[in-house]
């Protein structure tokens, strides 16, 4: 499930999601601007542990999870560093990036999807000049997400049968039916929609 | 009069779907009934302004769904048989939130009328689950539930119970009787829910075949099936 909420009613949570936002992208944007340096490294990684702690996410095995989630684009970036940057700028930096992805996590950890999506719609609002349709930009983009765990299940029931059947896996005799069942998930969704007061 | 048909056709691609439907349909719950391709979802689709009509005259709540549509569904709900199609939102209370969002009421009066709907269907104490981790049962309690909290003048349901268990089956066809004061239009291939209902509609091959009481219907129905 694509839902990153975790229930909670720490500040962060009980915060409007636009300063929320802004805020976290301010604490990102200062993180990103450090030297890279050793104490930038310490400074950094310990605001970033403050945070997560005094959140009321579940501190560090929250924080431990998040890290985790992003492991091997961490030990491929630590390595090619390492080999090309010397010790100090691979640690500083590595530290930097897992920063802000931990810190933008948060974001997603502690607002609502609807909450999110308020958010987005608003920020998408100035565009409508251009002729951007800021609500339906929103919703689209919620409806992608919340697609993604429907379209891995209707994947897996396609191998399924296959297998049942004592067909082999092929990309194609894979694709085919798979995309026959997501159209007619999407036709079925867009109805849905409609029905629910969408235009 | 609820819903008025005069000499509508549709036409889908090569198809003629529906040929020829003249229906006045008054009763509170109207169950739609016929075998499979006779056309019923198209119907349903219709009324529910979903597909456009290509010869002929509807009016449904007195508003014509092709030209008032936006209108027409604020004052209808429709619930389909795949509950994973009706669900959009990541969580049960938000996914019944999302119902209102057209409206744009204030947080308060959607906090309310959602937990109160979440009380109605039973769904409280999921209220902060993923919806696409409930079983099929619950999912399409929380689609009804998404349905029911706009407080819908008029319910269209497609086999609401297509992919349930008896008892599930049970618990959402009690929803969609239960009078609040709503009109139903029940699509169903369970003979026993269409005996449920006050009048009965009969499809065959695009046509309405028969309306009435269900009892004659429904035995008018299987003298179809028989031969
Ligand atoms: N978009 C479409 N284009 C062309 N033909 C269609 C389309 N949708 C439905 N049909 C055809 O219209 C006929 C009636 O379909 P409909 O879905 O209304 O039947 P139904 O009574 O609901 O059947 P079931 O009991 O299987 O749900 C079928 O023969 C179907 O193939
Ligand atoms: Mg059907």
């Amino acid at each position: 499930m694509l839902s990153f909420y975790r229930p909670g009613d720490g500040w962060l949570h009980r915060m409007p999601s636009g300063p929320k936002a802004f805020l976290l992208f301010a604490f990102v944007l200062g993180v990103s601007l450090l030297p890279s340096a050793w104490w930038a490294a310490a400074a950094t990684a310990t605001a970033t542990a403050l945070v997560y702690l005094l959140a009321g996410v579940g501190g560090w095995r929250e924080l431990s999870h998040q890290i985790l989630i992003v492991r091997w684009p961490i030990a491929i970036t630590v390595a090619s560093q390492l080999l090309f940057l010397g010790p100090e700028q691979a640690v500083a930096n590595t530290v930097r990036v897992v920063a802000a992805i931990v810190l933008a996590a948060l974001l997603v950890l502690t607002t609502r999807v609807s909450a999110l999506l308020d958010m987005i719609e608003r920020g998408l609002r100035p565009m409508e000049r251009l002729g951007l349709d800021s609500q339906r930009a929103a919703l689209l983009l919620t409806v992608t997400l919340t697609t993604i765990p429907v379209l891995a299940r209707l994947a897996g029931d396609v191998r399924d049968a296959q297998r049942a059947r004592g067909g082999r896996s092929s990309l194609r005799s894979f694709t085919v039916p798979f995309l026959v069942v997501a159209l007619k998930h999407a036709d079925e969704l867009g109805d849905a929609l409609t029905a629910r007061g969408i235009r | 009069m609820s819903i008025h048909l005069e000499a509508v056709s549709v036409r889908l691609g090569e198809a003629d779907v529906l040929r020829d439907v003249s229906l006045n349909l008054a009763a509170r719950t109207v169950a739609v009934i016929g075998e499979n391709g006779s056309g019923k979802s198209t119907f349903a689709r219709l009324i529910g302004g979903l597909v456009v009509r290509t010869t002929g005259e509807l009016s449904v709540l007195g508003l014509d769904p092709t030209r008032r549509a936006a209108e027409l569904r604020r004052r209808i709900a429709l619930v389909f048989s795949n509950p994973d199609a009706q669900i959009v939102m990541p969580t049960v209370a938000e996914d019944v939130a999302f119902s209102l969002r057209a409206d744009r009421l204030r947080s308060v009066e959607v906090r309310e009328r959602v937990s109160a709907a979440l009380d109605r269907f039973g769904l409280t104490a999921l209220a902060d689950r993923p919806s696409h981790d409930l079983s099929g049962g619950q999912k399409q309690l929380l689609a009804l539930c998404g349905a029911f909290v706009r407080r819908p003048e008029l319910v269209i349901a497609d086999e609401p119970t297509a992919y349930l268990d008896a008892r599930n089956a049970r618990r959402v066809a009690d929803h969609l009787f239960e009078d609040t004061g709503h009109r139903l239009v029940l699509v169903t291939h369970d003979l026993v829910l269409a005996e449920r209902c006050e009048v009965a509609v009969l499809f065959t091959a695009g046509r309405v075949a028969a309306v009435g009481e269900p009892t004659a219907i429904l035995a008018e129905y299987e003298a179809i099936l028989r031969c």
